[in-house]
């Protein structure tokens, strides 16, 4: 479980976090959408420590982030996280990519891990790419490498900052259905997005923030059919045309 | 009318050998302290930033011999007995040439970006299990040109150690040149072997350089 209480954050002057709270319960999806710069990036950041914040608590299950006394990197291994940008290491093929963790935060041995990545290669569809660079996967295959790079460690949760918002529109769809099987399986997930089908097909629940603030949450039908804020009225009414 | 020089062939050669046994020292050591120079540059705990600045800052603005003789008039104070000439210029080589590789692995950690690091620290990783399989790697494969380039500046400098007596090849041209007195063909064949061992060498680099780019993994 994944516990948000009162969390407040300040980038200098910029209050980029106001009193966020917000609880996630094993195996649900929750889905957080809002212009940019609502902080929603900088929210996934702090629940696993990527960015410190000045005031407030999370914990993932009941083990504090701001605690100095944490070891973030071990948390972290139980946290997957997938970018905008997929951020896959550019010297490293997609098999390096995604037995680089295991072997040398868990210490697997060679052969297990790459026996793991395959598996994953095979279930994000793309097992003839283990000995492709980066550079020669069109984004959305480099995007499913991501997500299997970041479930080989096993997590319990996962996180993904906008997956599909750097993708062509025809790519989008193969990677949602990563993310689709994954809820599916039971995986607990804090996602931001703006697919918006994506949100009413799995979603849990729906958060939607601007300027740092949570200003409306629901649960999907009543979300998009009856937002109570003006402010969620008018982002709706601009992504659901 | 090199007869001075085939003479002295072996003798020449040698110098070769010493020149290229301590370029090979200067250049590990200066390329390894240079990785951490870089890192400690880019460091947000002041008590590593500012030392570290302060380090680079000074070496760099003083020319390379005086850092050699310093080095080689110093070091018997601090050790308590003469020290001979060749680890001397390698301490002074690597302490001098980590502050021009720093510089240039600063530059290349500069060109990853935060979130590809975030994604590494996202699986598990260590800072150093970061630094040592991501960062490093990355900008090490960046900076390959520059790195080829202070490299072989390196080389060529490493002649300035004969100022403290170190029988390389410029020193060893000079004392058969004081016996055979022929400067234009002894110095001559100096610089010719600096400039084809320069040439090959930058020549494999561009090679294996272009050979990375093709494949895409720069």
């Amino acid at each position: 479980m994944i516990e948000i209480k009162k969390l407040n954050k300040w980038f200098d002057d910029f209050h980029v976090l106001a009193d966020i709270d917000e609880t996630i319960e094993r195996g649900q999806t929750v889905v957080i959408c809002g212009p940019s710069g609502s902080g929603k990036s900088t929210l996934l950041r702090c629940v696993n420590g990527l960015e410190p914040f000045q005031k407030g608590e999370v914990t993932v299950d009941g083990i504090s982030v701001s605690d100095p006394k944490t070891n973030l990197y071990k948390l972290r291994e139980k946290i997957g996280m997938v970018f905008q940008r997929f951020e896959l290491y550019p010297h490293m093929t997609a098999m390096e990519n995604i037995t680089l963790a295991p072997l040398k935060v868990r210490k697997w041995p060679k052969k297990k891990a790459e026996m793991k990545a395959m598996a994953l290669l095979e279930r994000v569809g793309i097992p003839e790419k283990a000995d492709a660079y980066p550079a020669n996967l069109s984004g959305g295959q480099q995007q499913r490498v991501a997500i299997a790079r970041s479930l080989a460690m096993e997590p319990d949760y996962m996180m993904f900052d906008e997956p599909t918002s750097a993708l062509d529109p025809e790519m989008i769809n193969e990677v949602l259905e990563v993310m689709i099987d994954l809820v599916k399986e039971g995986m607990t997930m804090l996602v931001v997005t703006h697919e918006m089908g994506f949100a009413r097909e799995v979603a849990d629940e729906i958060i939607f923030m601007d300027k740092g603030k949570i200003v409306e949450r629901g649960t999907d039908e009543e979300f998009f059919t009856h937002p109570k804020s003006e402010r969620t009225k008018a982002f709706l009414s601009q992504i659901l045309v | 009318m090199f007869d001075a020089v085939i003479r002295n062939f072996t003798f020449l050669i040698g110098g070769l050998w010493v020149t290229f046994q301590l370029s090979f020292f200067a250049l590990t050591g200066g390329i390894f302290l240079g990785m951490l120079v870089g890192l400690a540059r880019l460091s947000k705990r002041p008590w590593i930033y500012y030392p570290v600045t302060g380090y680079v800052n000074l070496l760099r603005n003083i020319p390379l011999i005086l850092v050699i003789f310093w080095f080689y008039f110093v070091m018997p104070i601090l050790v308590g007995r003469a020290i001979d000439p060749f680890p001397s210029a390698v301490i002074s080589f690597v302490v001098f040439e980590a502050t021009y590789f720093g510089e240039i692995f600063r530059a290349g950690y500069q060109t990853i970006s935060r979130d590809l690091v975030h994604a590494s620290y996202s699986t598990g990783m260590t800072y150093w299990k970061t630094a040592r399989y991501i960062t490093i790697p990355i900008a090490f494969r960046r900076m390959l040109p520059s790195l080829i380039t202070q490299s072989i500046v390196t080389f060529q400098d490493t002649s300035l150690a004969f100022v403290i007596g170190l029988r390389e090849l410029v020193r060893r041209s000079s004392i058969v040149d004081n016996l055979e007195v022929r400067s234009i063909e002894l110095y001559g064949f100096a610089a010719l072997v600096y400039l084809i061992v320069c040439f090959i060498g930058s020549k494999t680099s561009r090679y294996y350089e272009e050979k990375g780019r093709k494949a895409n993994i720069l």
